[in-house]
């Protein structure tokens, strides 16, 4: 390998689950939720129990959001255009357990009413467009990516050791929502999936690639385009909705990996969605080469965000050395004029790397062009309908352009979202 | 404005190829044929050499300051792929002329390397042979073409070159080669033509940019090619292949636009 064609991504972690570190804090997220305007039911200062609502959807009143936990509101901010920035909830120290009920829900009626009201709507992913369902739609299948997407990512079949009844409540569960089939996507080995009804199939791919990808199961199984839609939902959130079904608790906790170049000891901990990532790492990251600053990711190294909570629907914290600062005073002169950063992405030169990143039937440069140029027409004519940012990670960090092609994505698709 | 750029954490992860390393990557390729033509054409060779890069480097920063951007070498690998083509006769000034058109109309008025429509070292050799009469450019000989080889090996392994527009290019030679002369004829065609095929007719900027394209553009180029060759026998001329491959880059945007509809009508009976 040459220089400079090599990345560090630190050890794989240990798969075996620990106990995280104790959270104070949690908190709701706007960056999950793009294009969310809350109607907040709570306010400042108040005590929430786990599995109470928190706010509600101003376009879909059905749509409700639930406190995780126990706790005090301890703040909410508002961003842009009304949209959340984040609601934070400080933990109570007692936190005790409601007696478990099962709950009777038999139709499909009542199954989208109580995943409606008990705030597990959200865990659904709309495709195309990557956006959580209007209460009311009908999806042509379900998937529930049951793979890692990367090999740092926790996996499945540690995660649901010994969980496999709740998981399967689950699965039955998200039968009642569709018509069509429930694709169980694994990787090789026992069918999660068997016995559990003729609607709900086992789907298997070979690690590697993008083959752990949402996206790729559904251009695989169930291609979608303009007038076909089906959803996504991630296993960690089909348990949860396993374990409301049978015992009645809002369980918002989640197996994430800890790793990552600067992870002390790379591993798999148990910890809740949206838990506050400073109090989750405390002793947890090494100190960088030269002195470099940590940067804190929520998600993936290749798509995650740099982020103080961890996200609604990421599986993995990744500790990577930050980029260290260029905060030159301006220069002056014939040489600055040279020097001067790019505010453009680079030119895109057709390589082969960019037909190997991209695992659909989508001629890619012609793709990449559309979305440079924010043409949706084009874009959605070559398939953008099925792509979210997360499957475009890798054609950006091939690609010589240095453009983030899953925020143009995300531009075009919202163009479109809106049109339709 | 939205700011389009990658975070500046996911840019530390990028390991591929980036535009300053493309660049270094063909002159790494190119260093080697460019320096078996020196050897082989004496010092006259060198002016010329010097002269191309003069011309294609005052150009690069001239429109690099004026447009603010940061300083890069790209028109360096115009100026070495031209050198290579012209013969050592030809006066400096109309050298410079070439290169300049070549440099400026090929590549920095579309914004540099990788917005233009054409490779801009085949628009200056094509100038050079259409504005001054009786100039040709030089043929390329066995040397240059073995020196051509770890170049292309480099760029095939790197995917800067498709190896789709490289074997379809040359099967349609080939072909045409063992029609005229049988077997002596192929060893003719490779050596005359390795060079341009490599460093003008596959330049990954200037071609097709969809695999089922790329066979098709190679298909053409080539074809081409054998109908611009004015040589008796085998052995192509150099200035067939700088033509064809002006001519096949500029209906590349074409075979494109067809392999995209074709297509767009598979993904639809598949998609609905």
């Amino acid at each position: 390998m040459l220089p400079g064609f090599r990345i560090e991504h630190g050890r794989l972690p240990d798969q075996a689950v620990h106990d995280g570190a104790p959270v104070e804090r949690v908190a709701l997220v706007g960056a999950d939720l793009p294009g969310l305007r809350p109607r907040l039911l709570c306010e400042q200062g108040d005590r929430v129990r786990q599995g109470q609502v928190l706010f509600h959807d101003r376009a879909h009143p059905e749509i409700v959001f639930v406190s995780p936990v126990s706790g005090v509101v301890k703040s909410i901010t508002l961003g842009p255009r009304r949209s959340l920035s984040a609601l934070v909830i400080r933990l109570e120290a007692d936190q005790q357990e409601p007696d478990p009920v099962s709950m009777a829900v038999s139709t499909a009626v009542e199954m989208r009413a109580a995943l409606l009201a008990n705030g597990f709507w959200p865990a659904f992913l709309t495709r195309p467009f990557g956006r959580i369902p209007a209460p009311d739609a009908v999806p042509d299948a379900i998937f529930v990516t049951v793979t890692a997407d990367n090999p740092h990512a926790p996996d499945p079949r540690v995660v649901l050791k010994e969980q496999e009844d709740v998981f399967a409540a689950g699965l039955r569960a998200l039968a009642l929502l569709t018509n069509g089939v429930v694709h169980v996507c694994q990787t090789q080995g026992a069918d999660i999936a068997a016995g559990c009804g003729d609607r709900i199939r086992g789907a298997f791919f070979a690690p590697g690639g993008a083959s752990g990808l949402a996206g790729t199961h559904i251009h695989n199984l169930h291609p979608v385009g303009p007038g076909r839609s089906v959803w996504s939902i991630g296993y960690q959130d089909v348990l949860s909705i396993g374990k409301l079904i049978e015992t009645g608790v809002h369980d918002f906790s989640r197996v994430v990996a800890l790793a990552g170049p600067r992870a002390r000891q790379p591993r798999l901990i148990r910890t809740i969605a949206g838990a506050s990532l400073q109090d989750l790492i405390r002793g947890e990251a090494v100190p960088g080469n030269h002195g470099a600053p940590l940067c804190v990711l929520s998600g993936p190294a290749m798509n995650g965000r740099p982020a103080s909570w961890l996200g609604r629907y990421h599986q993995q914290i990744t500790l990577v050395d930050d980029a260290p600062k260029h905060g030159k005073a301006s220069e002056q002169g014939l040489m600055a004029r040279f020097r001067r950063a790019s505010v453009q992405p680079a030119p895109l030169i057709p390589t082969a790397a960019l037909e190997r990143a991209l695992a659909f039937d989508i001629p890619v440069v012609p793709f990449l062009r559309a979305l440079s140029v924010g043409d949706a027409e084009t874009a959605s004519r070559l398939g953008c309908l099925e792509l979210v940012e997360e499957d475009l990670a890798a054609v950006s960090l091939a690609c010589t352009s240095g453009a983030d092609y899953g925020r143009m994505l995300r531009h075009v698709l919202d163009e479109l979202a809106e049109d339709s | 404005m939205t700011n389009w750029l990658l975070d500046s954490h996911l840019k530390r992860q990028r390991t591929g190829w980036t535009p300053a390393r493309v660049t270094l990557a063909q002159l790494v390729a190119l260093a080697a044929p460019a320096g078996v033509s020196l050897a082989e054409r004496g010092t006259a060779q060198i002016a010329v050499l010097m002269t191309a890069l003069a011309t294609c480097l005052v150009w690069e920063l001239a429109f690099d300051l004026v447009r603010g951007r940061s300083l890069s070498l790209h028109t360096a690998t115009v100026a070495l792929i031209f050198a290579v083509l012209v013969p050592p006769a030809v006066p400096l000034w109309q050298i410079a002329m070439a290169a300049s058109f070549g440099v400026v109309f090929g590549e920095l008025v579309f914004g540099g390397r990788g917005y233009g429509i054409v490779s801009g070292a085949a628009a200056a050799a094509g100038f050079l042979v259409f504005s001054f009469s009786g100039t040709g450019l030089s043929a390329s000989s066995e040397a240059v073409a073995l020196a051509t080889l770890p170049g292309a090996v480099l760029l095939l392994l790197g995917g800067l070159v498709s190896w789709r527009v490289l074997v379809s290019v040359v099967v349609v030679l080939v072909a045409s080669g063992l029609a005229q002369e049988g077997m002596s004829g192929v060893l003719a065609v490779l050596t005359t033509s390795a060079f341009g095929l490599v460093f003008l007719v596959a330049d990954p900027v200037a071609g097709a940019s969809t695999q089922l394209g790329r066979w098709v553009f190679g298909i053409l180029a080539g074809l081409l090619i054998v109908l611009f060759d004015t040589l008796a026998g085998s052995a192509i001329a150099p200035a067939a292949i700088v033509f064809a491959s002006l001519l096949a880059s500029i209906f590349a945007p074409l075979i494109d636009y067809a392999v995209v509809e074709l297509t767009v009508r598979r993904r639809r009976a598949r998609h609905g």
